[in-house]
Protein backbone atom coordinates (compact mmCIF):
# COMPACT_ATOMS: atom_id res chain seq x y z
CA UNK A 1 0.00 0.00 0.00
CA UNK A 2 0.92 3.84 -0.59
CA UNK A 3 2.12 5.51 2.30
CA UNK A 4 1.81 9.35 2.38
CA UNK A 5 2.86 10.32 -1.27
CA UNK A 6 5.86 12.16 -1.66
CA UNK A 7 4.41 14.65 -3.59
CA UNK A 8 2.04 15.25 -0.88
CA UNK A 9 3.00 18.42 2.03
CA UNK A 10 1.79 17.99 4.76
CA UNK A 11 0.60 21.71 5.46
CA UNK A 12 -0.37 22.51 1.86
CA UNK A 13 -4.01 23.64 2.24
CA UNK A 14 -6.78 22.74 -0.44
CA UNK A 15 -10.37 23.97 0.07
CA UNK A 16 -12.97 20.89 -1.57
CA UNK A 17 -15.71 21.91 1.31
CA UNK A 18 -18.02 23.23 -1.36
CA UNK A 19 -17.51 20.31 -3.69
CA UNK A 20 -20.70 18.48 -4.53
CA UNK A 21 -19.52 14.57 -4.71
CA UNK A 22 -20.63 11.59 -5.20
CA UNK A 23 -19.43 8.26 -4.18
CA UNK A 24 -21.41 5.58 -6.43
CA UNK A 25 -20.25 1.59 -5.11
CA UNK A 26 -22.69 -1.36 -4.27
CA UNK A 27 -20.95 -1.99 -1.52
CA UNK A 28 -22.63 -0.43 1.98
CA UNK A 29 -19.67 -0.86 3.54
CA UNK A 30 -17.35 0.47 1.36
CA UNK A 31 -19.61 3.64 0.57
CA UNK A 32 -19.29 4.01 4.56
CA UNK A 33 -15.09 3.83 4.08
CA UNK A 34 -14.96 5.87 1.33
CA UNK A 35 -17.04 8.67 2.73
CA UNK A 36 -15.13 8.47 6.04
CA UNK A 37 -12.23 9.40 4.19
CA UNK A 38 -13.78 11.96 2.25
CA UNK A 39 -15.10 13.78 5.41
CA UNK A 40 -11.33 13.76 7.18
CA UNK A 41 -10.25 15.77 3.93
CA UNK A 42 -13.73 18.12 4.76
CA UNK A 43 -15.83 17.07 1.39
CA UNK A 44 -19.38 15.49 2.57
CA UNK A 45 -20.38 13.34 -0.02
CA UNK A 46 -23.92 14.89 -1.17
CA UNK A 47 -24.76 11.76 -2.61
CA UNK A 48 -23.83 7.99 -1.62
CA UNK A 49 -25.21 5.85 -4.15
CA UNK A 50 -25.58 1.96 -4.67
CA UNK A 51 -26.96 1.51 -7.83
CA UNK A 52 -25.08 2.70 -10.99
CA UNK A 53 -28.93 3.81 -12.35
CA UNK A 54 -29.74 5.43 -9.56
CA UNK A 55 -26.40 7.27 -9.85
CA UNK A 56 -27.23 7.92 -13.69
CA UNK A 57 -30.52 9.47 -12.58
CA UNK A 58 -29.21 12.29 -10.11
CA UNK A 59 -26.25 12.66 -12.79
CA UNK A 60 -28.84 13.73 -15.21
CA UNK A 61 -30.78 16.20 -13.18
CA UNK A 62 -27.52 17.63 -9.95
CA UNK A 63 -24.60 19.24 -10.63
CA UNK A 64 -21.80 17.47 -9.31
CA UNK A 65 -18.41 18.54 -9.26
CA UNK A 66 -16.62 15.08 -8.21
CA UNK A 67 -17.33 11.57 -8.87
CA UNK A 68 -16.13 8.75 -7.19
CA UNK A 69 -17.02 5.28 -8.70
CA UNK A 70 -16.72 1.39 -8.12
CA UNK A 71 -15.85 -0.41 -11.09
CA UNK A 72 -17.91 -3.39 -10.63
CA UNK A 73 -21.43 -3.15 -9.86
CA UNK A 74 -24.69 -4.84 -11.10
CA UNK A 75 -26.86 -3.84 -13.24
CA UNK A 76 -24.74 -0.48 -14.83
CA UNK A 77 -21.34 -1.05 -13.81
CA UNK A 78 -18.61 1.95 -13.41
CA UNK A 79 -17.14 1.80 -16.65
CA UNK A 80 -20.37 1.81 -18.62
CA UNK A 81 -21.61 4.55 -16.00
CA UNK A 82 -18.93 6.47 -16.88
CA UNK A 83 -18.83 5.98 -20.52
CA UNK A 84 -22.44 7.04 -20.40
CA UNK A 85 -21.94 10.61 -18.22
CA UNK A 86 -18.90 11.43 -21.29
CA UNK A 87 -21.08 11.42 -23.82
CA UNK A 88 -24.03 12.27 -22.21
CA UNK A 89 -23.63 16.24 -23.11
CA UNK A 90 -25.22 19.04 -23.03
CA UNK A 91 -25.46 17.55 -19.64
CA UNK A 92 -22.49 19.49 -17.28
CA UNK A 93 -21.96 16.85 -15.83
CA UNK A 94 -20.10 15.13 -18.97
CA UNK A 95 -17.10 17.47 -17.92
CA UNK A 96 -16.95 16.60 -14.59
CA UNK A 97 -13.44 14.67 -12.96
CA UNK A 98 -13.75 10.86 -12.35
CA UNK A 99 -11.74 8.83 -9.92
CA UNK A 100 -12.83 5.37 -10.58
CA UNK A 101 -11.76 2.58 -8.05
CA UNK A 102 -11.46 -1.30 -8.36
CA UNK A 103 -10.91 -4.06 -5.92
CA UNK A 104 -10.02 -6.10 -8.97
CA UNK A 105 -10.09 -5.83 -12.92
CA UNK A 106 -10.89 -8.51 -14.84
CA UNK A 107 -8.33 -9.29 -17.84
CA UNK A 108 -11.18 -9.22 -19.83
CA UNK A 109 -12.05 -5.41 -18.76
CA UNK A 110 -8.67 -3.76 -18.69
CA UNK A 111 -9.51 -2.23 -22.23
CA UNK A 112 -12.73 -1.26 -20.95
CA UNK A 113 -11.12 0.86 -18.11
CA UNK A 114 -8.64 2.45 -20.35
CA UNK A 115 -11.01 3.64 -22.50
CA UNK A 116 -14.01 4.23 -20.28
CA UNK A 117 -13.04 8.22 -20.20
CA UNK A 118 -12.51 8.37 -16.35
CA UNK A 119 -9.82 10.70 -15.42
CA UNK A 120 -7.91 8.17 -12.90
CA UNK A 121 -8.69 4.63 -12.48
CA UNK A 122 -7.10 3.36 -8.41
CA UNK A 123 -6.81 -0.01 -7.77
CA UNK A 124 -7.17 -1.25 -4.42
CA UNK A 125 -5.52 -1.09 -2.13
CA UNK A 126 -4.85 2.22 -1.51
CA UNK A 127 -4.82 4.84 1.50
CA UNK A 128 -6.27 7.47 2.30
CA UNK A 129 -3.31 9.52 1.09
CA UNK A 130 -2.91 8.39 -2.24
CA UNK A 131 -7.11 8.92 -2.82
CA UNK A 132 -6.50 12.58 -1.73
CA UNK A 133 -3.18 13.24 -3.48
CA UNK A 134 -5.73 11.45 -6.97
CA UNK A 135 -8.52 13.60 -5.71
CA UNK A 136 -5.99 16.83 -6.21
CA UNK A 137 -4.59 15.49 -9.05
CA UNK A 138 -7.94 15.37 -10.68
CA UNK A 139 -8.75 18.98 -9.46
CA UNK A 140 -5.95 20.24 -11.34
CA UNK A 141 -6.17 17.80 -14.39
CA UNK A 142 -5.74 20.35 -17.25
CA UNK A 143 -5.89 17.76 -20.37
CA UNK A 144 -8.39 18.38 -22.90
CA UNK A 145 -11.22 15.94 -23.44
CA UNK A 146 -10.38 13.79 -26.74
CA UNK A 147 -13.32 12.02 -28.99
CA UNK A 148 -11.04 9.42 -31.01
CA UNK A 149 -13.13 6.96 -32.45
CA UNK A 150 -15.18 5.46 -29.54
CA UNK A 151 -13.01 7.22 -27.01
CA UNK A 152 -14.58 10.48 -25.58
CA UNK A 153 -12.31 11.69 -22.51
CA UNK A 154 -9.20 13.13 -21.00
CA UNK A 155 -6.11 13.03 -23.29
CA UNK A 156 -4.60 9.73 -21.76
CA UNK A 157 -1.16 10.64 -23.02
CA UNK A 158 0.98 12.05 -20.46
CA UNK A 159 4.00 14.12 -21.09
CA UNK A 160 6.65 13.76 -18.36
CA UNK A 161 9.65 15.53 -20.02
CA UNK A 162 11.14 18.05 -18.11
CA UNK A 163 11.35 21.43 -20.24
CA UNK A 164 15.03 22.92 -19.90
CA UNK A 165 14.01 26.60 -20.56
CA UNK A 166 12.48 28.74 -18.37
CA UNK A 167 8.77 28.05 -16.96
CA UNK A 168 6.40 30.20 -17.75
CA UNK A 169 3.16 28.04 -18.09
CA UNK A 170 1.06 29.30 -14.69
CA UNK A 171 -0.12 25.35 -13.81
CA UNK A 172 3.37 24.00 -14.24
CA UNK A 173 5.01 26.39 -11.69
CA UNK A 174 2.12 26.71 -9.42
CA UNK A 175 2.26 22.63 -9.41
CA UNK A 176 5.79 23.11 -8.56
CA UNK A 177 4.94 25.57 -5.56
CA UNK A 178 2.40 23.51 -4.13
CA UNK A 179 4.48 20.07 -4.35
CA UNK A 180 1.21 18.67 -5.87
CA UNK A 181 0.87 15.75 -8.96
CA UNK B 1 -8.63 8.74 -37.16
CA UNK B 2 -10.03 11.66 -36.62
CA UNK B 3 -9.87 13.12 -33.14
CA UNK B 4 -12.19 16.18 -31.62
CA UNK B 5 -10.21 18.19 -28.76
CA UNK B 6 -13.08 19.32 -26.61
CA UNK B 7 -11.77 22.59 -25.08
CA UNK B 8 -13.67 22.99 -21.61
CA UNK B 9 -13.23 25.22 -19.23
CA UNK B 10 -12.01 25.00 -15.87
CA UNK B 11 -13.66 22.76 -13.86
CA UNK B 12 -15.91 23.76 -10.43
CA UNK B 13 -13.43 21.71 -8.46
CA UNK B 14 -10.47 23.25 -10.14
CA UNK B 15 -12.13 26.72 -9.37
CA UNK B 16 -12.75 26.01 -5.98
CA UNK B 17 -9.36 24.06 -4.51
CA UNK B 18 -7.04 27.06 -4.22
CA UNK B 19 -10.24 29.04 -2.82
CA UNK B 20 -9.26 30.87 0.89
CA UNK B 21 -10.06 28.11 4.19
CA UNK B 22 -10.00 24.55 3.49
CA UNK B 23 -7.65 22.34 5.84
CA UNK B 24 -3.73 21.46 5.12
CA UNK B 25 -2.93 17.71 4.63
CA UNK B 26 -1.75 16.98 7.29
CA UNK B 27 -4.82 17.79 9.61
CA UNK B 28 -6.92 16.12 6.63
CA UNK B 29 -5.12 12.89 6.57
CA UNK B 30 -5.41 12.55 10.68
CA UNK B 31 -8.72 13.24 10.60
CA UNK B 32 -9.46 10.37 7.63
CA UNK B 33 -7.60 8.27 9.34
CA UNK B 34 -9.54 8.93 12.59
CA UNK B 35 -12.44 7.96 10.49
CA UNK B 36 -11.31 5.24 9.02
CA UNK B 37 -10.02 3.76 12.79
CA UNK B 38 -13.21 3.67 13.67
CA UNK B 39 -14.54 1.28 11.26
CA UNK B 40 -11.73 -0.70 11.46
CA UNK B 41 -13.21 -3.37 13.58
CA UNK B 42 -16.39 -3.88 11.13
CA UNK B 43 -13.85 -4.27 8.68
CA UNK B 44 -12.17 -7.02 10.44
CA UNK B 45 -15.34 -8.98 10.71
CA UNK B 46 -16.03 -8.60 7.28
CA UNK B 47 -13.32 -9.67 6.13
CA UNK B 48 -13.78 -12.95 8.37
CA UNK B 49 -16.97 -13.79 6.77
CA UNK B 50 -15.86 -13.83 3.40
CA UNK B 51 -13.05 -15.92 4.25
CA UNK B 52 -15.53 -18.03 6.14
CA UNK B 53 -17.66 -18.17 2.65
CA UNK B 54 -14.69 -19.01 1.04
CA UNK B 55 -13.64 -21.77 2.90
CA UNK B 56 -17.55 -23.18 3.37
CA UNK B 57 -18.87 -26.46 1.60
CA UNK B 58 -20.71 -24.93 -1.55
CA UNK B 59 -24.12 -25.64 -1.90
CA UNK B 60 -24.76 -29.36 -3.59
CA UNK B 61 -25.27 -29.19 -7.47
CA UNK B 62 -24.39 -25.10 -7.94
CA UNK B 63 -23.61 -24.02 -11.25
CA UNK B 64 -19.59 -23.49 -11.99
CA UNK B 65 -19.66 -20.01 -13.44
CA UNK B 66 -22.12 -19.28 -10.38
CA UNK B 67 -19.63 -20.63 -7.87
CA UNK B 68 -16.76 -19.09 -9.41
CA UNK B 69 -18.80 -15.62 -9.43
CA UNK B 70 -19.89 -15.72 -5.77
CA UNK B 71 -15.70 -17.06 -4.81
CA UNK B 72 -14.68 -13.86 -6.64
CA UNK B 73 -17.26 -11.66 -5.00
CA UNK B 74 -16.21 -12.74 -1.86
CA UNK B 75 -12.41 -12.36 -2.44
CA UNK B 76 -13.08 -8.55 -3.83
CA UNK B 77 -14.94 -7.83 -0.51
CA UNK B 78 -11.90 -8.86 1.34
CA UNK B 79 -9.82 -6.76 -0.84
CA UNK B 80 -12.41 -3.76 -0.35
CA UNK B 81 -12.75 -3.96 3.22
CA UNK B 82 -8.93 -4.43 3.87
CA UNK B 83 -7.66 -1.53 1.81
CA UNK B 84 -7.59 0.88 3.67
CA UNK B 85 -5.66 -0.80 6.80
CA UNK B 86 -2.47 -1.63 5.25
CA UNK B 87 -3.40 -4.93 5.28
CA UNK B 88 -1.24 -5.16 1.97
CA UNK B 89 -0.55 -9.38 2.17
CA UNK B 90 -4.43 -9.83 2.79
CA UNK B 91 -5.17 -7.62 -0.05
CA UNK B 92 -1.94 -9.67 -2.07
CA UNK B 93 -3.65 -12.99 -1.41
CA UNK B 94 -6.96 -11.74 -2.36
CA UNK B 95 -6.22 -10.29 -5.51
CA UNK B 96 -4.16 -13.29 -6.20
CA UNK B 97 -7.19 -15.45 -5.82
CA UNK B 98 -9.17 -12.99 -8.19
CA UNK B 99 -6.86 -13.64 -10.67
CA UNK B 100 -6.87 -16.87 -10.41
CA UNK B 101 -11.17 -17.22 -10.59
CA UNK B 102 -11.35 -14.71 -13.04
CA UNK B 103 -9.08 -16.74 -15.07
CA UNK B 104 -10.91 -20.40 -14.69
CA UNK B 105 -12.82 -22.02 -16.94
CA UNK B 106 -16.92 -20.80 -16.83
CA UNK B 107 -17.74 -24.65 -17.78
CA UNK B 108 -15.76 -26.18 -14.91
CA UNK B 109 -12.30 -28.05 -13.98
CA UNK B 110 -11.64 -25.47 -11.59
CA UNK B 111 -8.86 -26.55 -8.45
CA UNK B 112 -10.96 -25.59 -5.89
CA UNK B 113 -8.13 -26.88 -3.36
CA UNK B 114 -6.61 -23.31 -4.76
CA UNK B 115 -9.39 -21.49 -3.39
CA UNK B 116 -9.15 -23.56 -0.17
CA UNK B 117 -5.74 -22.50 0.21
CA UNK B 118 -5.89 -19.11 -0.33
CA UNK B 119 -8.44 -18.67 2.25
CA UNK B 120 -6.70 -20.68 4.83
CA UNK B 121 -3.25 -18.07 3.99
CA UNK B 122 -5.56 -15.39 4.40
CA UNK B 123 -7.28 -16.43 7.68
CA UNK B 124 -3.95 -17.18 9.27
CA UNK B 125 -2.55 -13.59 7.64
CA UNK B 126 -4.91 -11.96 9.61
CA UNK B 127 -4.29 -14.07 13.09
CA UNK B 128 -0.84 -13.28 12.83
CA UNK B 129 0.19 -10.52 15.79
CA UNK B 130 1.98 -7.91 13.72
CA UNK B 131 4.58 -7.41 16.68
CA UNK B 132 5.23 -11.53 17.24
CA UNK B 133 8.52 -12.70 16.95
CA UNK B 134 8.29 -14.66 13.74
CA UNK B 135 5.51 -12.90 12.29
CA UNK B 136 7.24 -11.11 9.73
CA UNK B 137 9.13 -14.60 8.53
CA UNK B 138 5.62 -16.76 8.39
CA UNK B 139 4.40 -13.94 5.97
CA UNK B 140 7.41 -14.04 3.98
CA UNK B 141 6.64 -17.69 3.88
CA UNK B 142 3.08 -17.77 2.98
CA UNK B 143 3.18 -15.20 0.91
CA UNK B 144 5.83 -16.60 -1.30
CA UNK B 145 3.87 -20.16 -1.46
CA UNK B 146 0.78 -18.01 -2.56
CA UNK B 147 3.10 -16.71 -5.33
CA UNK B 148 4.23 -19.79 -6.40
CA UNK B 149 0.38 -21.54 -6.79
CA UNK B 150 0.07 -18.23 -8.93
CA UNK B 151 2.93 -18.41 -10.89
CA UNK B 152 1.98 -22.22 -11.64
CA UNK B 153 -1.85 -22.09 -11.83
CA UNK B 154 -2.06 -18.45 -13.94
CA UNK B 155 0.91 -19.01 -16.49
CA UNK B 156 1.73 -16.17 -18.88
CA UNK B 157 0.14 -14.17 -17.35
CA UNK B 158 1.41 -11.32 -15.12
CA UNK B 159 -0.67 -10.48 -11.45
CA UNK B 160 -3.16 -7.76 -11.50
CA UNK B 161 -1.32 -4.41 -11.09
CA UNK B 162 -1.86 -3.46 -7.25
Amino acid sequence: MATQGDSLRESAVFNLSGAITMVVDDSPFSLTLTAGALAGFGIRPAFTVGRGAEARRILQEKPVDLLLVDTDMPDIDGFELVRWLRRSGPNPNAFTPVIMTASHIRRGRVTEARDCGANFVVTKPFSAAMLLERILWVARDSRPFLEVGDYLGPDRRFRHDDYDGEERRADMIRKKTMEFA
Amino acid sequence: MTVITHVQRKSRLAEMVDRPGGVSVGVALAQAKANLDGLKDQALAIISENIGALLAHPTPDIPEALRLDSAYAASSQVIDAASPFALDDLCTAAKGLCDLLDAAPRQGGFDWRIATVHAQAMKLLLSLTPDAPGTAEARIAIMANLSEVLKRKLPMSPQSPA
